[in-house]
């Protein structure tokens, strides 16, 4: 039993990462290959281009800008229903995700974390729940 | 430059096929258009099959669909293709048709548009419509397509007041075309008071995704619909006398960001609008010389918005004009008058040659008694993929 590295099965910290442009600054959630602003390009592997650095983004507090309540939901989520909405950040970046509280209200502030948003066979999803604090 | 003509259409009912084969229902629209344009004995004139279909290989489990239908209508050697654009793979399909034959390689196009989703259980078909969303950022959440429509909607009323009721009107308006419609999938009529004013309208217009009801949603629909093109300086031309034709008079398409919230303004359904101006410009005119449309409305909300953003009204001003009747069969701009994705039916597939099969029966008359526009010129119809990030725009004409 001595030879198992039980390290490997340590869950990670859930977190939610921006890309960042190396070359003019901008950050991205989800990530292009290229640039929007400056037309940099990004590789995934490192190898001929940046990977671009990764920025975590929990923590960070937002204002929500619509929301929806969702009964019917796809394969794998066994809620009865499930809140989303689309924040926008104070670093100006935007992005969808879970809301973790009733009654939400447009415009209201919000704060980002993150979790586990989805569970794969062997494998958790980490995403945006979005709290009131 | 080559002009384009839509001599034959066909279209299968749309409601549950799931008993019946992807390829055979496809096949059966097919069918129907070779009847309507008369050349089923012709047939092997046709140079060229492009199909539509979104779900074949996930759904059905068949690949290879286009050369599939070809063996099945007999149209071998004729070339094929399956395009597939999420929902508007239909119109993109057409538009492919339409490039095929400007660019001089194909002079008979048949355009098939196809889906059989109903064998899977709603929330697989949910989880696979659901896969055209930004995986990392959308899907992996249980995002789906009717989460979109519902922030949208909810954005849509705080910024113009839209509120459930204005839904619930335009809701009975497209079932009132839906019921006179022979291939829809929904035939039952609806009243205000049965979805929204009663007390007990709750029961039967329940929330799917709030605030959008069970009639602020298109039902999930299998069927085809097939639509035969022809260049009118070929000489196979000839083989279309029975019926007269209608033109395509313009096409435009455009795309917008993967994920809605990259938008600056989500509301601004961006590539609606550059696709609509691509079409308008080859047609050679603008939004008030449209006599009718159809609009993508898989969310009630978009036939609102797609409304306005095409330039039929101004923002936030669709509901009004809805108010007074200007969408309805009877009114000056008929919209969604084949009971629209709503009442007909939403096969991913086939909506985009659906869409088009509609402007042609308008336009050639042969649309059934109380659906018909008096005498229309152009017809429009806006085919709208993923949560509006692909959007192709068709225009026809009689003339």
């Amino acid at each position: 039993m001595d030879d198992i590295d039980f390290k490997v099965y340590k869950i990670g910290k859930p977190e939610v990462y921006a890309h960042k442009c190396p070359e003019c600054g901008t950050l991205y959630y989800p990530v292009p290959m290229i640039c929007r602003h400056c037309s940099a390009r990004r590789d995934p592997s490192g190898v001929f281009y940046s990977s671009w650095e990764k920025v975590p983004l929990s923590g960070l507090k937002g204002k929500l800008l619509t929301w929806t309540r969702v009964y019917a939901l796809p394969v794998g989520f066994n809620d009865r229903y499930l809140l989303f909405g689309i924040v926008e950040l104070e670093n100006g970046l935007r992005a969808s995700g879970r809301l973790l509280f009733e009654d939400p209200k447009i415009g209201m502030k919000v704060v980002a974390k993150a979790g586990i948003v989805r569970e794969k066979v062997g494998q958790d999803v980490f995403g945006f729940m979005f709290d009131v604090r | 430059m080559r002009r384009v003509a839509i001599t034959g259409i066909g279209h299968t009912i749309f409601g549950n096929l799931s008993d019946f084969d992807l390829v055979d229902v496809m096949a059966y629209a097919s069918a129907d258009a070779l009847d309507d344009a008369d050349i089923r004995k012709e047939r092997k004139i046709i140079d060229q099959v492009i199909v539509a279909n979104m779900g074949g290989g996930r759904l059905n489990h068949q690949a290879g669909i286009a050369s599939s239908l070809v063996s099945r209508l007999d149209l071998e050697p004729a070339m094929a293709e399956l395009v597939e654009n999420g929902p508007a793979s239909g119109g993109s399909a057409i538009k492919v048709g339409f490039a095929t034959i400007m660019s001089g390689l194909a002079d008979v196009v048949m355009v098939t548009g196809g889906e059989v989703m109903r064998t899977v259980p709603g929330w697989e078909g949910t989880d696979f419509v659901a896969s055209l969303l930004h995986p990392e950022a959308e899907y992996n959440y249980g995002l789906t397509l009717p989460a979109f429509g519902a922030m949208f909607t909810r954005m849509y009323m705080d910024r113009y007041g839209l509120t459930e009721r204005d839904l619930a009107i335009l809701a009975v308006k497209d079932h009132e075309n839906g019921e006179k419609n022979p291939f829809a999938h929904v035939r039952i009529p609806c009243t205000l008071e049965g979805i929204f004013d009663s007390p007990d309208a709750n029961v039967v217009n329940n929330y799917i995704a709030e605030p959008l009801r069970l009639y602020g949603m298109c039902p999930v629909s299998d069927g085809a619909a097939s639509i035969i093109m022809c260049a009118t300086d070929s000489q196979k031309i000839k083989h279309f006398s029975k019926k007269k034709p209608v033109f395509i008079a313009g096409i435009g398409a455009a795309t917008d960001t993967h994920c809605v919230h990259e938008r600056k303004d989500p509301l601004e359904l961006k590539a609606v609008k550059q696709s609509a101006e691509k079409a308008y410009r080859m047609a050679g005119i603008s939004a008030k010389d449209v006599s009718f449309a159809e609009l993508h409305d898989a969310f009630i909300i978009l036939e609102i918005a797609i409304s306005e953003e095409v330039g039929f009204f101004e923002r936030g001003k669709a509901k009004d004009a809805i108010a007074k009747g200007i969408t309805r069969i009877s009114g000056k701009l008929p919209i969604n008058t084949s009971g629209g994705l709503k009442a007909k039916g939403h096969p991913l597939g086939a909506t985009g040659v659906s869409q088009v099969h509609e402007l042609v029966k308008q336009l050639r008359g042969e649309a059934e008694k109380g659906r018909q526009v008096k005498d229309p010129k152009y017809g429009m119809a806006v085919n709208f993929g993923g949560f509006g990030n692909n959007i192709v725009t068709t225009i026809c004409s009689k003339e």
